[in-house]
């Protein structure tokens, strides 16, 4: 059952989605990258190696998976910004709101403000995500 | 060398390619890509992200992949063009239909646009996947920052990383 309903107001907040990175979450075989070795990622000019981003931004779309079910699968759009480096040991938590709600003839479409926050609070990853609802989603639903 | 600025000039695979070489309108190519039920495990593991429609079956019949196994095929053919390795930074991503196991997609795209901000050059390509009846699954746009470093450093350096890897999850 998908958390949001047609019913869902805006300001609704979305459920975090958390993870503590390690560093082996980004190991590939032997490969040594910017993912998996301080010299490589030295070379380019980072202090440490960094998260994969994709694997970063699967948080959100857990969360987004969690929220609209099929309206994610289908008919889901997200546009986010990796704004500053992801470390491998990390900690991460994906975060949302509902900010705006688009009538359509048979679902509503639910636009949201997405984001990953670090340890220290900061927003390494922000963006905009929706999915749709069907109207009648939110029968039987305990109010 | 190490204590001065400098961007990577070539890795293992080769010269890196530079913001001049990397052309507005080329095409990508394309690949026909079959996502199996061994990589559905895969992504599912990667992301520790589980439910029913990736292990068991859906209500699409059958079991169906996490869209963001859409990743990487794109990359894929970004990389058979290029050899650019830099930082993801902006995805725009839309999921039309369900990714399926044992379904081929065609998978295309093009090299849309790059510009220069904060003193880093900047690539953008975007890419769409089709099932065999033509109807589109994804469509998704990435821009990647070609380095960390400033464009203004020399590019010097020898990377210790490819910019293109084997072509799996």
């Amino acid at each position: 059952m998908a958390i949001l309903t047609a019913s869902t107001p805006v300001g609704h907040e979305l459920p975090p989605v958390a993870r503590q990175f390690r560093a082996e979450h980004f190991k590939r075989g032997d490969e040594k990258t910017i993912h998996t070795d301080l010299e490589a990622a030295r070379r380019e000019g980072l202090p440490a190696p960094v998260a994969i981003g994709p694997q970063v931004a699967a948080l959100l779309f857990q969360q987004l998976r969690m929220c609209f079910e099929k309206g994610w699968v289908e008919g889901g759009r997200c546009e986010i910004v990796f704004r500053r480096p992801v470390f491998v040991t990390d900690f991460c938590v994906a975060k949302g709101t509902v900010t705006r709600r688009e009538e359509g003839r048979d679902s509503v479409r639910l636009h949201c403000d997405v984001w990953i926050e670090n340890q220290k609070g900061d927003k390494v990853v922000a963006g905009t995500a929706s999915g749709v609802v069907p109207h009648g989603s939110d029968k039987g639903i305990a109010k | 060398m190490a204590d001065t600025p400098h961007r990577i000039a070539e890795d293992e695979a080769g010269k890196r390619a530079t913001f001049d070489e990397i052309e507005v309108g080329q095409l990508l190519g394309s690949m026909e890509w079959t996502p199996t039920e061994a990589m559905i495990d895969q992504q599912c593991e990667l992301d520790l992200d589980y439910h029913a429609w990736f292990s068991v079956d859906s209500p699409w019949g059958g079991r169906i992949a996490p869209p963001q196994i859409s990743y990487r095929p794109p990359r894929w053919l970004f990389s058979r063009r290029y050899n650019v390795r830099g930082l993801f930074y902006k995805w725009e991503i839309e999921n039309v239909r369900p990714i399926k196991a044992g379904i081929t997609l065609n998978v295309s795209g093009t090299l849309a646009e790059k510009y220069v901000k904060n003193n880093r050059e900047f690539v953008v390509y975007q890419v769409q996947a089709v099932d065999p009846d033509n109807n589109v699954v994804f469509r998704t746009r990435r821009t990647h920052v070609l380095d960390f470093v400033d464009r203004t450093a020399p590019r010097a350096g020898v990377g210790l990383d490819s910019g293109i890897k084997s072509e799996k999850i």
